[in-house]
Order: structure tokens, then C-alpha cells, then sequence
């Protein structure tokens, strides 16, 4: 892969196609569920029956302006939803409402965080449009179902979506992971979705092409389908990296298709070349008018929005004293932010509660693949566990290890204390015996220490913590090694 | 001169999932000729600057409360199904090649 | 052979008097269609058991003082592209066949709200698509007057229902005259309201920006009883208009002196025109002049386009709309077949008509990927012209005359060759659903024993002014008063 890279350039587009977070669908009043039997939440909208009508969803509306702020585009006050014809089953109408020329929102762009040579750089992308479309429904094809034809089920039919279409401007599969991650971040920040991929509510079509280094010129695109995790993106992105840079090693041309990617096989296929591209024949919907938006409605909406990542950024950093790294990392999501906070205000010291989020409870969530709202741990619990740290009734050890438990059982730190009998132990007696026994144990490392050797005391201070079982305080053991050392 | 040629007939049947027999598609073709060749009369009319109209009647945009109603019962949603399974419409198999 | 029967009018009269039942009154109804359906193949089905039990509710409720309105049980039908819960709707189309829905159309919930009872569905060219009805697929309907001829199309069922008597009021929908057309070829009232007055909700949509419902009836005060009931916005129709329905049957005063009649010289050429036709409606226009009103010469500069225009649009918006008759979730499905696009091309071409596919083919052609700016936005922007040609007209005038059609009603067989030449005698019609403006057509005269329409167009939302004249003019002819021949 280094080796195309030196040679290529890679240019990455990105659009997602985000569920909105409403109650019912975006032109019928159907409800959105999730998992319920084939058609139990559909009405004749959703059906396309004769004589049905599409109706707009106000909510949608609202949460397609707020994702608009959120990531800094122009909301326009005038939009117009356009159809888009093709014939698929689970499209009932024969044609999908979206919006084509005169979408709601142009002109955005969010910033991503990328590991450089001097530490974190940003690194702005820009987002061409946000615009409103209605999701289809879903085909089963298995065969307990559907024998050998496919089963068609229309309760997704109407969920409302929001189509985001990035700029041209991600250089890398890891880029594109920073993006989505980000947008998705600030999608749920705003509480315009829930964006969980795997209930299939943040979906990523890959745009990808080479060029080669210092040309302008973009080379030819192929678009990746409906990827549906992270590590998908990444490793489709990855794929369509290699097979057009075999192609325009060997002097072929890249051919614009549409592909699917086989998660189970870890390959793409071509669904369709443009050769047979469907002519979507898009006009305004003549059942909507267009959709007319109150600037002061705009604003309102601006006003009201609850606080964006970045904003949060800059406030944790002022506010607490936050590095901006750690301020950042803090702000990824707003679950954390908001756990993060609870913590500090119950603790008392932002930045200790800071450091052992970023360092422990990131560490264990990372391990156990779980965001912070899907734990037991509670901001309280973990402000409780501190306090028992700063009082020196625990060592700073024993309680890291209980940050795990916490997260995966939850309960009160300080009964946890007791109970795993991992009291610290401040009894000077127990530490003093214990100092005096290792340092009778290893002369040679207590005269080096004498000679000036001042590193070796973490040696004989490891022996005596491990004498006290881990719970002695690793500063009175310090002290009281070093006191005796010098004699 | 032809305003539309047989070969544009059948593209636009099969974009609109219609098949034609070939006297079917010659008589057609012959008929939407002479409509397009009577159409064309709209090009007579200067119309820069002109706006288009999609609604004669304006109106503010109607919306709607996001309240879920009662949707239909899932028997009737399929009573009108040329084939079913369940609740299910049934098709012949949906090959993964078009928008998901 | 039971009588033709009389105007709501003279319903509301005999049943007051207790001369009737409104069972009686179904019965009569389902009796007279029953026996004119083999002369006339109005209907494309009738809902008997139904309705006679919805008409004795209706008595009942009379009996005990509580009468909802003037349509109270009386029998109305419907054109077949208006959905009813429960009930079979075909559009005239064999791609609908075995449809039976599962939800009621607004206005169908409104006829039921006001009591009217509906005694069976009336037949219509094939989705809304035609002048004549020739375009059903289960036969034409024909002409009261003149069974060799066409009752006018596409809601020639609904037309030929009240012309003969059968019921006192139908309902069509107009896109391009479908219901001012039919009126004039039978002698009666049809009306098209300003678009958005009636709820679209239900009806089978052929072009969404043209559509729109609307009554036949004998007299133009009948037309203000129902136009009450009709109108009015609906919440599940994003095109219906929010303003308040006026209480039209106050507007008809029976005076128009002083009121300023239009008459666009673009509408009055020779050519092309039955000089029958055009001295019936300059005679109608006298008449209204020897009431008090007043006529001035207007310019409807773009008419000539209008055809052009509809033709572009309409079948545009159609190709979409009927995008969903695909055999997957309800309708005909072509049998065996071997996948899934057979299924969707085998089950349409089987299912649809040769002039409904011939409008999605232009209508497909005219939004397709190099033609969508020269075709149908070029038309679009027509649609402005002739809405600004109203809009600046109807600010010198009050209303606009014109004859509804360019000739009496043709013979079966006559157009139906010429898909063109069909289209082209819509030229009177298709304007004001373009522009969106109501238009009524009042019966004016007869030539060769047939009928003949005037037209009356006027401003948006100003159905009152439409109708005020048009039953002054009536108070004082009696055109729409003529029967057709009873049947030997």
C-alpha cells in the first residue's frame, strides 16, 4: 500500500445517508420501528396505493436545519423536493421523494482530527449538501422466507433520511473513518439520530479515485455501497485503493461502476457500470410545494441547538483547564462529555477526573468495544473513587483496577474497597517492618542507592509494595525507604 | 425530419418498464412523432427569464406534527397482493443491484 | 322505466313533502341505471346492498328530525377514480383489476359525512386519459342524446349518469377539461374548481398539478350544494388550499348587472370552430348582457400554446404517477414470470391501455436525461405565460366566456385513430387547469339535437362569481331544463 501511495494520490468523497430520529415517517404518519414484522407499520403512503399523498414531517424539517448549523452550512430558506424515478420493489411509488437542485442546505464543513508529524493537526473538510430524502424498504431474500423470490417488506419505506455529501477532500481511509466518526458524532451531539449503524441509521457510500501525485486533474471515481461500519469504509476504501492502482499501473483505465461490498468475503462487486446507469428523470414533486422556511425559524433554530462538539471543545479547555488534546478527546462524544462533567462537578477537580477518564475509563471501554452510556459506571462512582484516592484510603493502583468492575458492575466504590479488603495501608508500622526487611534483603542495591544511585529505590520500593500486598501508599513507602536509606 | 427515432422509443419503454411488439413500437414511434413534432411549437416562445411554474395556486408549505398514527393492519396492507408471504409482498428474486 | 330524476332542488322539495323516501330515491336510482346501463354502459359497477342500507339510515334519521344536510341520503355517483374503503376501483384499466382499498378518499368521506349516498362507480377513460371514454378498457359509455356518440371524456360516465337522469349528481375530475368537456357534449353543469379547493386525497392522480375534482349536476345552484360539501382543506393533501370555503349557494343572488364579462378573442376564431357553437355562446353572452352585464374584448395572449403545454406536462407528471402500477403490491401481475423485469414490463404492457402507455412513453421521454430543458421546463415556463394571461385578463373582467368546446359532441370512432387530433379538441379547456383557475360549462343551446357548453372561467378561489352567473343565466333560459330522449 505505501508503495501506490508514493505513486498515487487518493482522492475520497463521502456521502451518508443518516436516519432521522422522528416518530413518524417523513411524508406519511406511519410510526418508525424497528424490527417489527413485515408491514405492520405501514399506511397507504407508505404502500404507494392509488390515490395517496405525501405529506411533510415538521420535525424532520426542524432536525435537517439543525444538522445544517452544526455543520456550518447555509440553510435556505427555499427548497424544492424533487422525484427520483427507477423501478425496485421496495420502492413503492416507483420513484424515491428527495431533493435535487434546490437542496436545504449547501456549503458546509466540519473539521477532523489527524495524528501529524508535530502532534494533532485539523484538518477541515468541506460538505457540498445536506438534503432531505425518504428511505426505502428492504428485500429479505432468504430462502426460509422467501423461497426463491424475495420478500418485501415496507416498514422502512418513508424513514426519513438525511443525505451528507462531502467535498472531495479525504485523502485516506483513515481520513474517511475520522469524518464519519466525527459527523456521526455531531448528529447525535444536535439529537437529530441515534446514527446506530448497525440498526443500519448511518450508512456511508464511498467515493473513491487515484491520481497521480501532483496532478489536478481528478482521476475516475467508483462508488462503494451502503457500508454500514467503520471498518467497512476502511477496508472498502482499501480495496478500491489497490485494484485501480493495479489498473493504471498496467496503462488500463478506471471504469466508473457502482460496487458492493461482501463483508463476509471482504471483496467488492460491481453492481453497475455507467453504461447502464439508470436516467433518473428528476422533476419537482408537483404533490409538495416548495418547502419555504422562516429565516427567524432558522434562527431560533441556531439558538436552541444544544452545544456542538467544538463549542464544547473550547469550553471544556477555558472552563477547566483542559489541555486541548484532552479537551478533545473528552468532546468525541456526547455521552462522555456529558459523563465527564457530572464527574467533575461531583468530584471537585476537573483535571484529576480528566486524567483517569482518558486514561482508565477509555482504556476499559475501548477494550470491551462499549460507549460510556452502555456501562454501569456512574459520574458519582467514579468522583466517589477519587475522593477515596486523594484520601489516601486506597492506593492509586488498587483503584485503577477497580475501574473495570465499576464499568461492568457497577456499585458503590467504597463498599468495593471493603469488601476486596484493598484498604491502603497507611499503618506506619506494617510499612517500616516491611522497608526494613528488604533493605536487610538487598545490600548491594542499598549501597548503590547510598553511592548516589537514586533510581534504584523504585526497585526496593516495588519489593515493599509487593510485601504489602499493593496497598501500601507508593509516597509513604518512598519516604520511609529513602529515610532509612540514608539512616 | 424525425423528432424521435425507433431506437428512442424502445430506451424510453424499457425506462418505464414497458415492452412493445414491433408493430406496437413502429405505430408508437410514429405517434409520439407527430405529438413531439406539434409540441415543438413551444420553442416559438421566447421564455428567458421566465420562471418556471410547478404549482399554479401558491401556498405556504403545509406541515405536519410528528405524531405517529394508527397505521393499517398488516392483513389489509397485503389483501390486494398478487402474491405474499405473511405479511410480506412476494417477488421473484431482487438481484442486490439497485439502490438499498 | 323509472323517470329521470329531478334536481336536488326538487328533491329537497318532494322529500320535505314526504312525496318520497330517500329509500324510494336509491331504488329509483339503481332501477333506471340498471335498465340505461346496455344503451348507455355508464357504470362500471354499482354498490346496491350498500347503499340501499345507508339510504334507510338516512330515513330514519329524517324520521326523527335529524336531516344532515341537502345531500342527505341522496344518490350520487362517483367516477372510478375516486378510492372507496371496502369497494372495487378500476380507473377503466385492466392493471386495477381485483384493486379493492383499503382507505376512503376525502371527499368520499365528506359525501358520506353529508349522507349522500353513493350507488355505484361511473366509467371513464383509462386513468383520466382521454376526451371520449374510448379509452376504457371495458367499452365506451355513450352520449344520452345520441348513443352513437361520445358523452365526452375522461368522466363521460359520470356525465351521461346525470344527463339521463339517472342520479341528481356525479363527480369527474378535470386535468384538462374532463369534466367541462363531458357537460358540454350532455347539456348539463360541470364544474372545475380553483386547484386546491378539493381535497386530492384518494383520487387516482394522472397529473398532480392539473388534477382536480369536481360536480355534474343539472343546474348550477345544484353545482353550489355540492360545491359546499366538497371543498375545504384537507390535512392529508399537501396541494389543498387553506382559505375558507364561502357558502356558495348565498352567492347566487340572480343579479349580474354591472358584472364585466371577458371574451378572449383568442377563443372567438372561425377557424376550426363550429360556427353552431360559436353563435350559441354569443347568444348566451347577449343574454347575459340583457341582464346587466357588461362584455369587453380581452387577449388571452398564449392560448395557442396551452395544448402544447398540457401535452408536455401532463403525460410528464402521469409517467411518474403511474410508476406504481407494478404489479408487486396490488393490481395484475403477468403470470410466470422469470424474473423481476419481466414481471414489472409483462405485467404493465399487459395491464395498461395503448393511449396510457402512449403518455408515458412522451411523458418518460420528455423528463429523460437531454430533453428535460427543452421539453418539460420549457413548458413549465409556458405555464407561467398562460397563468400571467389570466391573472392580467381577469383584472379587467370578472369572468371569461368562451365556448366550452370547439364542436358538438363527435361520434364514437371518429378520433379515435388520430391520437392528436383527440387531443387537439381540448384547445377551450386546458388553460385554466393550467393556470389553476375555475371553469364552469352551462349547457347554451343545441345544434343537430346536440348539446352545446359555455364556458365561464374566473379568478382563483372565485367559484361564487362563476356561479352567480351561470344560474342567473339559468333563471332566465332553460337549456339546461331539456331532457334527452327517454329510451324506447
Amino acid at each position: 500500500m505505501s508503495k501506490v501511495l508514493e505513486k498515487y494520490e487518493v482522492v475520497i468523497g463521502l456521502e451518508v445517508h443518516v436516519h432521522l430520529k422522528t416518530a413518524s415517517k417523513l411524508f406519511s404518519n406511519a410510526p418508525v420501528v424497528y424490527g417489527a414484522e413485515p408491514n405492520h407499520a405501514v399506511t397507504p403512503v407508505c404502500l404507494a396505493l392509488p390515490g395517496s399523498l405525501p405529506v411533510l414531517n415538521a420535525k424532520a424539517v426542524e432536525f435537517a436545519i439543525r444538522a445544517g448549523i452544526a455543520t456550518h452550512c447555509e440553510v435556505h430558506p427555499h427548497s424544492v423536493f424533487a422525484r427520483k424515478n427507477y423501478f425496485y420493489p421496495d420502492l413503492p411509488k416507483g420513484y424515491q421523494i428527495s431533493q435535487y437542485e434546490e437542496p436545504i442546505c449547501t456549503g458546509g464543513w466540519l473539521e477532523i482530527e489527524l495524528e501529524g508529524k508535530g502532534g494533532p493537526a485539523l484538518k477541515r473538510i468541506g460538505i457540498t449538501r445536506i438534503h432531505m430524502e425518504e428511505d426505502a424498504g428492504k428485500s429479505i431474500h432468504d430462502e426460509a422466507v422467501a423461497g426463491t423470490g424475495s420478500a418485501v417488506d415496507l416498514n422502512r419505506a418513508g424513514v426519513p433520511l438525511l443525505e451528507i455529501v462531502s467535498e472531495p477532500d479525504l485523502r485516506s481511509a483513515a481520513e474517511a473513518s475520522a469524518y464519519l466518526r466525527t459527523l456521526r458524532s455531531i448528529l447525535r451531539s444536535v439529537d437529530v439520530s441515534e446514527a446506530d449503524m448497525e440498526k443500519g441509521q448511518f450508512r456511508c457510500d464511498a467515493n473513491v479515485s487515484l491520481r497521480r501525485r501532483g496532478e489536478t486533474a481528478f482521476g475516475t471515481r467508483t462508488e462503494t455501497k451502503n457500508l454500514n461500519s467503520f471498518r467497512f469504509v476502511e477496508a472498502a476504501i482499501g480495496i478500491e485503493i489497490e485494484r485501480q492502482a493495479k489498473l493504471l499501473d498496467a496503462g488500463q483505465r478506471v471504469i466508473q461502476a457502482t460496487l458492493l461490498y461482501d463483508p463476509g468475503t471482504n471483496k467488492t462487486r460491481v453492481m453497475r457500470t455507467k453504461e447502464n446507469a439508470d436516467d433518473y428523470r428528476y422533476f419537482p414533486d408537483p404533490d409538495l410545494v416548495p418547502l419555504v422556511i422562516d429565516p427567524a425559524e432558522i434562527e431560533r433554530v441556531r439558538r436552541e441547538l444544544p452545544e456542538l462538539p467544538d463549542q464544547k471543545h473550547a469550553r471544556f479547555v477555558s472552563e477547566y483547564g483542559l489541555s486541548d488534546y484532552d479537551a478533545r478527546l473528552l468532546t468525541t462524544s456526547r455521552a462522555l462529555a456529558d459523563f465527564f462533567e457530572r464527574a467533575a462537578k461531583a468530584h471537585g477537580t476537573p483535571k484529576s477526573v480528566a486524567n483517569w477518564m482518558l486514561r482508565d475509563v477509555l482504556q476499559a471501554l475501548k477494550e470491551r468495544e462499549l460507549e460510556i452510556d452502555q456501562t454501569k459506571l456512574e459520574p458519582g462512582a467514579l468522583a466517589a473513587l477519587l475522593r477515596l484516592v486523594d484520601d489516601a484510603r486506597v492506593t492509586a493502583k488498587s483503584a485503577r483496577d477497580l475501574v473495570p468492575e465499576l464499568i461492568e458492575r457497577g456499585g458503590d466504590p467504597a463498599a468495593l474497597v471493603r469488601e476486596r479488603g484493598l484498604e491502603a495501608v497507611s499503618d506506619t508500622g506494617v510499612i517500616d517492618a516491611a522497608a526494613d526487611e528488604v533493605i536487610a534483603a538487598n545490600p548491594e542495591m542499598a549501597a548503590r542507592y547510598r553511592a548516589g544511585e537514586d533510581k534504584i529505590l523504585n526497585a526496593l520500593m516495588g519489593q515493599v509494595m509487593k510485601k504489602t500486598g499493593g496497598k501500601a501508599s507508593p509516597a509513604a513507602v518512598q519516604q520511609t525507604l529513602a529515610r532509612k536509606l540514608r539512616g | 425530419m424525425s423528432r424521435i427515432t425507433r431506437e428512442e422509443v424502445e430506451r424510453v419503454a424499457a425506462l418505464a418498464r414497458l415492452h412493445l411488439g414491433p408493430d406496437e413500437a413502429d405505430r408508437m414511434t410514429t405517434q409520439l412523432d407527430a405529438i413531439l413534432d406539434y409540441v415543438a411549437l413551444l420553442s416559438e416562445i421566447d421564455t428567458t427569464g421566465i420562471a418556471p411554474t410547478s404549482h399554479a395556486v401558491p401556498m405556504a408549505t403545509p406541515l405536519r406534527e410528528d405524531r405517529p398514527g394508527t397505521p393499517l393492519d398488516p392483513e389489509d396492507a397485503v389483501r390486494n397482493a398478487p402474491a405474499r408471504e405473511g405479511t410480506a409482498f412476494l417477488v421473484p428474486k431482487v438481484i442486490e443491484g439497485e439502490e438499498s | 322505466m323509472t323517470a329521470p330524476v329531478g334536481t336536488l332542488a326538487e328533491l329537497r322539495a318532494a322529500l320535505e313533502a314526504r312525496r318520497v323516501s330517500l329509500r324510494e330515491l336509491v331504488d329509483a336510482a339503481l332501477a333506471r341505471a340498471q335498465a340505461l346501463e346496455p344503451k348507455l354502459h355508464a357504470f362500471l359497477g354499482m354498490r346496491a346492498e350498500r347503499a340501499r342500507a345507508e339510504a334507510e339510515a338516512s330515513d330514519a334519521r329524517r324520521a326523527k328530525g335529524e336531516v344532515r344536510g341537502p345531500l342527505d341520503g341522496i344518490p350520487v355517483a362517483i367516477k372510478d377514480n375516486l378510492v372507496q374503503r371496502g369497494e372495487p376501483t378500476t380507473c377503466a384499466s385492466r392493471i386495477l383489476e381485483g384493486f379493492v382499498s383499503p382507505y376512503d378518499a376525502t371527499i368520499v368521506t365528506r359525501l358520506q359525512a353529508a349522507g349522500a349516498v353513493i350507488v355505484g362507480r361511473t366509467n371513464l377513460d383509462e386513468f383520466a386519459m382521454g376526451s371520449s371514454t374510448e379509452n376504457s378498457a371495458f367499452g365506451p359509455s355513450r352520449n344520452p342524446w345520441d348513443t352513437t356518440r361520445t358523452p365526452g371524456g375522461s368522466s363521460g360516465g359520470s356525465a351521461a349518469a346525470v344527463a339521463a337522469g339517472i342520479v341528481p349528481l356525479a363527480l369527474g375530475s378535470d386535468t384538462g377539461g374532463s369534466i367541462r368537456q363531458p357537460a358540454a357534449c350532455t347539456g348539463i353543469v360541470g364544474m372545475k374548481p380553483t386547484y386546491g379547493r378539493v381535497s386530492r386525497y384518494g383520487l387516482v392522480a394522472f397529473a398532480s398539478s392539473l388534477d382536480q375534482i369536481g360536480p355534474f349536476t343539472r343546474t348550477a345552484a345544484d353545482a353550489a350544494t355540492a360545491l359546499e360539501v366538497l371543498c375545504g382543506h384537507d390535512p392529508f393533501d399537501s396541494t389543498s388550499l387553506p382559505e375558507p370555503v364561502p357558502q356558495f349557494s348565498q352567492a347566487l343572488t340572480g343579479d349580474v348587472s354591472g358584472l364585466v364579462i371577458g371574451l378572449p378573442k383568442e377563443y372567438f376564431v372561425a377557424e376550426g370552430v363550429d360556427p353552431a357553437v360559436l353563435a350559441s355562446v354569443h347568444a348566451a353572452v347577449a343574454e347575459l348582457e340583457r341582464a346587466g352585464a357588461k362584455t369587453r374584448e380581452v387577449s388571452l395572449p398564449h392560448t395557442k400554446y396551452g395544448i402544447a403545454c398540457y401535452y408536455l406536462i401532463a403525460p410528464a407528471e402521469a409517467s411518474s404517477n403511474l410508476a406504481r402500477y407494478d404489479g408487486v403490491r396490488y393490481g395484475h401481475r403477468a403470470k410466470d414470470a422469470a424474473n423481476l423485469s419481466d414481471l414489472y414490463c409483462r405485467s404493465r404492457s399487459e395491464g395498461f391501455g395503448p393511449e396510457v402507455k402512449r403518455r408515458i412513453l412522451l411523458g418518460t421521454y420528455v423528463l429523460s436525461a437531454g430533453y428535460y430543458d427543452a421539453y418539460y421546463r420549457k413548458a413549465q415556463q409556458v405555464r407561467t405565460l398562460l397563468r400571467r394571461d389570466f391573472e392580467e385578463a381577469l383584472a379587467g373582467c370578472d369572468v371569461i366566456a368562451t365556448p366550452t368546446t370547439p364542436e358538438i359532441a363527435f361520434r364514437l370512432g371518429e378520433k379515435s385513430g388520430d391520437p392528436l387530433r383527440m387531443y387537439l379538441s381540448d384547445v377551450y379547456t386546458v388553460s385554466a387547469n393550467l393556470a389553476g383557475v375555475p371553469g364552469v360549462s352551462i349547457p347554451c343551446g343545441f345544434h343537430d339535437g346536440m348539446p352545446i357548453g359555455l364556458q365561464l372561467m374566473g379568478r382563483t378561489l372565485d367559484e361564487a362569481t362563476l356561479l352567480r352567473v351561470a344560474d342567473t343565466y339559468q333563471r332566465r333560459t332553460d337549456w339546461h331544463a331539456r331532457r334527452p330522449p327517454e329510451p324506447a
